[in-house]
């Protein structure tokens, strides 16, 4: 008997991947980063779930949860030998319920075929990850995913009222509810974006939000990074929170339009995407207020959507430009951090003066609203010593950003890529509170392991007391 | 062993993929079994294992790459432009290459030679007529049952090879027809209709003699030679037309990508149109009348090898349009039948499943025409969709309002 | 360490006990987070338990628990970083929230805490879990807390969340603490995310909070009482016109937000949004004073002795709905009523969770549901 063979015995043979080529297309998410893959399993049920977790224990196996792989954060690539869970099967929309503006549904969902479901009904799942027309309800709820319209939105944790999670130990238990506030610890919370640490969430209670009566897309052009990044901090500081504001430098742009063609403008330094919603009293003026501040800034070029077709062109664009990286150099690597707005446009600045200092091609494209970058550094992994030189300037963006105030990811999700940069952000004493918590739901490691905490998170890991505050003797 | 032939992906075809995954809810067979190894980004990361020498070609390798139906529609969506449908081709020629037992009996002789000889395909014509007569096929499954996708067909058939036909009025050009290799048995009406179009949109009209079959299905098989005699038997017989006209989606794609088969293959595939590019062009001329709508309902079907491979979608749209209909989507509209050329018969239980899929969306269209520009299609779409619902190509529709029929 | 030091500690931060503070326990008030932390560490080391009190609000929240020591937070209240351009500010736990939203008002920003707060402090309100009536607008506390610095059970200061808008830098402990009752340690400061305030705000009264609630365009709140029904909205001039006149109903300037019901007993029944209007017609029944948050499903309510007894089987009601019926206030005698109802199905994984913080479960031990 083996792992493969308990699983083929739950699930059947056409389910359960064991071939070494099989094992390969499931070793890495759209991130960088390879993992060892001891077994996959496409399970359809909750009772699957909790068979592939028995079988993995039982053979002590970890187990890594894994939705449509477009993660870019190495989230869903094994550090150990594992058994990959992949939940795309489970993608049942189980139950609308209108009245309370809610639906239950699998984990597999795609997050746009949701949307897509309900928006003739006159609603959508709010939370649009550029992968949206890829990435699943469960993976955004591993990640805790955002995306343009999650600065008025809110991200997915403000979006989930309520899982049904397959714990380690194979047991099946509800976090949350349909009611506000459900009593007790809020551990639905914790679950979104504990990116599978913490249990392998098996279906999804997500709320609705009513379609906006009225929408303005701007496409704003500048002669400057930086007029399109004061627009964006004028436009917070005035008060105005937007549906979404997005930022995409030159050579995005030019990346962009090449595969969509909807009329950017690639001779300019920096496009904005502006949106406001609303009531159509309001959307008129708001987007009037918009372009005052834009014009102040120095937009050279203001055009407005004219229906939704061109809006939706214009959103395809935004939400292509980390593949349409790939026209210029066939690897990439970003960053997702997260900068106060009132610091934008001088991190912008840092940003570039690294880029040009490690003559690296950068390009830019992020949630400005949110104050969420994503510098993008295209390169040829096989150039020599091109790989050092990205990361090395790659993790000096990190700390431009750590600098100012930032985070570490705003919506990718630590996994293994930031994971040693977490001791940057946090101090032992809040990695270990951590560490406690994740323990508190998986003690034996079992789940993702190696993931988001940094090795030694524990202090007692090292045979360490755990820190106490530290006072003066009185 | 890696790679053994000249025909392999190249590596710049796999580079251009930075697995960002935007192509897997594209992809019909990822759809269907939501697993990476049926997903496009999985069949390039598995080709890319192979040309790095960390995975054979072996029979796990070529399974993976069978069921990929070639329907490009990860293409479309493919913000890298990574050329999917070459890297497959590419893949397959390796794999017959490599593997050469694999399901060596009836399915490649069918691709590589027969379906490219005139005579065989005239003879298995005439079976299939037979069988319409005496009623087999219409609840028939499997091979058999194709024969309900088929059209009525006529017991002996003449061949549009070596004819040609005068404009009507001053002639402004004179174009070349691509006969096909089913067309002329099976689709003499569409060709009809190509020409008596073509003739009133002021173009002379000729069947080249010495053409042959396309060689799509041989080159979507990996069958490289025959795919490459077929192209320079081709170029040589299209040589110094205007345009080259197919009014079959799936040949028009391919021979749009002869520069990668013969030698002056991309001087005929810069003149390779499809009938509705060209008519369309025709009607934004004023060389063709539009009527106007009769206030019926014409579902537009996208062949793939149309919307995605030739990424042509708005020309059926006007021909149907302009042939006085209201035109309607189908929805998804870009999402591949299931015929696939030979795929009906390699793998029946997923393109049964996304034909009955594709029946659906015809049914909630509630069109009782629709129209295909693709043969392959046609017969897919007819073998699942409701009886009552005719399947057509857009051509046929404006060629009858032209001649002021129905 | 010992009881000894861990008197010096309490012994440092005495103060007067507040009015209201139910047992005469002994107060301390710490200066720093930094003193909190090591008193809490001293209080784990000698298993002594500890609540912990803002302004006296929320008390009734929870099991009746008993306490060696009452920790306030009174002496924490400052403001620590302010960034009005970006939204964000951080505070001490201790500041009103009252003084907050003055301070905000300045830049016509707010935190979009309950707007009607009496001396509930900024950490009481947060522990507490509670939100205002613009939640319908806004989402509710929880979805505003970016970092938090929690002071766990057995002493240690842990900063979790970040000062920006976005953030998945780690595991969510700012929205873990919200709610918890003090129950994993004193929630000793946070970072808020704050909301620009339209310049024009008005009250628009309705007959039908239902019908309103379907046709409103994401108002601020949708409330019903027992006497009147009304539509808070905010925004531009034209926007309000608009609403009143889709509404049908008649303006008010500004927002005349209703007091909490206050009684005997009080409490807040909270049912899918769907299952308000049901939940009106059961508590009207039934003869209690309430404020009903369409949209929302959050139904306060306040009852005397006599129709206290109604609370059984409006609890077994909103159970069945999902939801819930937690008690928040009730006569000091009566501590046998259960606040909480039947405990949520993750109970075993709360305990761990709890654990995880206060090992040595001396931070308000068995407030949560089950005892936790």
């Amino acid at each position: 008997m083996s792992l493969v063979d308990d699983l083929v015995a739950a699930l059947g043979a056409d389910r359960v991947k064991a071939h070494p080529l099989e094992l390969r297309v499931y070793d890495k998410d759209a991130g960088v980063a390879r993992g060892p893959v001891a077994a996959v399993a496409l399970p359809e049920s909750t009772a699957e779930v909790v068979a592939c977790v028995k079988a993995a224990r039982t053979w002590g196996v970890p187990i890594v949860a894994r939705g449509a792989g477009t993660g870019l954060a190495g989230g869903a690539v094994p550090t150990e030998p594992a058994l990959i869970v992949a939940l795309t099967r489970m993608n049942t929309i189980h139950e609308v319920d209108l009245e309370n503006r809610t639906a239950w549904v699998g984990p597999g969902v795609i997050n746009l075929d949701l949307s897509a479901h309900t928006t003739p009904m006159g609603f959508h799942y709010a939370p649009d990850p550029s992968s949206q027309s890829v990435c699943t309800i469960g993976g955004n709820v591993g990640t805790n995913a955002g995306g343009p319209h999650c600065l008025a939105e809110g991200t997915t944790v403000a979006h989930i009222l309520a899982v049904e999670m397959v714990t380690v130990d194979g047991e099946i238990v509800e976090l949350g509810g349909p009611a506000p506030d459900p009593i007790g610890l809020d551990l639905r919370a914790v679950v979104v974006g504990s990116e599978g640490t913490m249990g392998l969430v098996t279906r999804v209670l997500v709320k609705l939000t009513p379609n906006a009566p009225d929408v303005r897309t701007l496409l704003l052009a500048y002669p400057t990074i930086e007029g399109a990044a004061e627009t964006v901090s004028q436009t917070i500081a005035a008060g105005i929170i937007p549906a979404a504001l997005e930022i995409m430098d030159r050579p995005m742009v030019q990346a962009v339009e090449n595969f969509v063609h909807a009329g950017y403008p690639t001779e300019s330094a920096a496009v904005l995407l502006a949106e406001v919603t609303g009531h159509p009293a309001a959307v008129t003026a708001e987007a009037g207020q918009i372009e005052r501040i834009a014009l102040q800034a120095g937009t050279t070029e203001v055009r407005s959507a004219v229906d939704a077709a061109e809006r939706d062109l214009l959103w395809l664009g935004r939400k292509s430009a980390f593949g349409a990286v790939a026209q210029s150099a066939p690897d990439y690597y970003l960053h997702d951090t997260v900068v106060p707005r009132t610091r934008l446009v001088e991190t912008m600045t840092r940003l570039y003066e690294i880029a040009d200092r490690f003559e690296i091609s950068m390009l830019n494209v992020f949630h400005a609203g949110d104050g969420n970058l994503h510098p993008l550094v295209a390169f040829d992994g096989r150039d020599e010593g091109a790989r050092e030189r990205v990361m090395e300037a790659a993790e000096e963006m990190v700390r431009v950003s750590l600098e100012v105030g930032g985070s570490l990811s705003g919506e990718h999700g630590i996994g293994l890529e930031k994971r040693d940069l977490m001791a940057d952000v946090f101090s032992p004493i809040d990695l270990d509170a951590q560490a406690r918590l994740r323990d508190a739901f998986d003690p034996d490691g079992a789940l993702n392991p190696g993931k988001i905490l940094p090795h030694g998170s524990r202090c007692y890991d090292f045979g360490m007391q755990p820190p106490l505050s530290q006072e003066p003797a009185l | 062993m890696g790679w053994i032939t000249g025909a392999a992906p190249t590596q710049a075809q796999l580079d251009a993929c930075v697995t960002c995954g935007l192509c897997l809810p594209h992809c019909p067979t990822y759809r269907a079994t939501g697993d990476e190894a049926a997903s496009p980004r999985g069949r390039l990361t598995a080709m890319a294992a192979i040309a790095d020498g960390i995975a054979e070609v072996d029979e796990t390798f070529a399974e993976m790459m069978s069921f990929c139906l070639q329907c490009r529609a990860c293409e479309t969506a493919c913000p890298s432009l990574v050329p999917f449908g070459r890297a497959m081709e590419g893949a397959r020629a390796e794999i017959a290459a490599q593997l050469p037992g694999r399901r060596r009996s009836a399915r490649r002789w069918l691709v590589g030679s027969a379906i490219a000889n005139p005579t065989l395909v005239g003879a298995a014509s005439f079976g299939a007529a037979v069988a319409q007569r005496i009623g087999v096929g219409r609840s028939g499954a499997g091979t058999i049952g194709k024969v309900r996708g088929l059209r009525r067909l006529p017991l002996r058939s003449s061949s549009t090879r070596g004819k040609s036909w005068p404009a009507r009025g001053v002639p402004r050009g004179t174009v070349a027809l691509l006969s096909g290799c089913v067309q002329d048995p099976w689709f003499a009406e569409v060709h009809e209709a190509t020409i008596s179009v073509l003739r009133a949109g002021g173009f002379d009209v000729v069947a080249p003699p010495t053409q042959a079959c396309c060689g799509a299905l041989a080159a979507h098989d990996g069958a490289v030679a025959q795919t490459r005699a077929l192209a320079a038997a081709n170029v040589a017989a299209f040589d110094g037309f205007e345009y080259v006209v197919t009014d079959a989606a799936g040949c028009g794609a391919h021979l749009k990508e002869y520069g990668h088969w013969a030698e002056g293959g991309d001087v005929l595939a810069a003149r390779v149109v499809d009938v509705t590019e060209l008519v369309a062009q025709l009607l934004d001329d004023g060389q063709l009348p539009e009527f106007g709508s009769r206030g019926q309902r014409v579902a537009v079907q996208d062949p793939c090898h149309l919307r995605h491979a030739q990424r042509i979608t708005v020309a059926p749209r006007r021909v149907v349009a302009a042939a006085g209909f209201d035109v309607v989507d189908l929805d998804p509209s870009g999402r591949c039948c299931g015929a696939a050329g030979m795929y009906t018969i390699t793998y029946p239980e997923m393109s049964e499943s996304l034909g009955r899929a594709k029946a659906d969306e015809i049914d909630r269209s509630g069109a009782a025409v629709v129209a295909s520009a693709n043969p392959g299609c046609e017969m897919q779409l007819r073998s699942y969709a409701d009886e009552a619902v005719r399947i057509v190509h857009p051509i046929e529709l404006y060629a009858a309002a032209l001649q002021g029929r129905d | 360490m010992t009881d000894r030091h861990l008197d010096q500690l309490i012994d440092r931060d005495r103060v007067d006990p507040s009015p209201g503070m139910r047992e005469s326990a002994t107060v301390v008030a710490p200066a720093t987070i930094e003193s909190a932390g090591a008193t809490l560490a001293a209080a784990s080391a000698a298993g002594a338990t500890v609540r912990f009190w803002g302004g006296g609000t929320h008390q009734g929240y929870g099991h009746v628990t008993k306490a060696d020591v009452v920790m306030s937070t009174e002496r924490l209240t400052k403001v620590v970083d302010w960034q009005a351009d970006d939204l964000t500010i951080v505070v001490e736990a201790g500041l009103p929230v009252a003084e907050l939203e003055v301070l905000l008002e300045d830049r016509n920003q707010s935190a979009v805490l309950p707007e009607l707060p009496g001396s509930a402090t900024v950490g009481g309100v947060v522990a507490a879990g509670v939100s205002g009536y613009r939640r319908l607008r806004y989402g509710p506390t929880r979805d505003r807390i970016l970092e938090s610095v929690l002071v766990t059970g057995d002493g240690r200061v842990t900063t979790a969340g970040g000062r920006v808008v976005k953030n998945v830098t780690g595991y969510d402990i700012p929205r873990l603490v919200t709610g918890s009752l003090g129950s994993l340690g004193l929630i000793a400061q946070v970072c808020l995310k704050l909301w620009p305030m339209p310049k024009r705000a008005a009250t628009i009264v309705v007959e039908d909070a239902a019908a309103a609630t379907r046709v409103a365009y994401r108002p601020l709140a949708v409330l019903e009482l027992p006497d009147r029904s009304a539509v808070f909205v905010a925004g531009s001039e034209d926007e309000i016109a608009a609403q009143t006149r889709d509404l049908g109903g008649t303006e008010q300037e500004g927002l005349a937000w209703p007091e909490l019901p206050s009684g005997e007993w009080t409490g807040t029944m909270r049912v899918p949004p769907a299952s308000t209007l049901e939940a009106v017609g059961r508590v009207r029944a039934a003869g209690l004073t309430f404020v009903a948050a369409h949209g929302v499903g959050e139904i306060h309510l306040a009852a005397g002795s006599s129709s206290a007894a109604s609370f059984g089987e409006l609890r077994s009601w909103a159970e069945a709905q999902g939801g819930s019926f937690v008690v928040t206030g009730r006569p000091a005698d009566d501590g046998l009523f259960d606040p909480w109802g039947s405990p949520p199905p993750s109970l075993t994984l709360q305990r761990r969770v709890k654990a995880a913080f206060d090992p040595a479960g001396i931070a308000n031990p068995g407030i949560l549901p089950g005892g936790i």
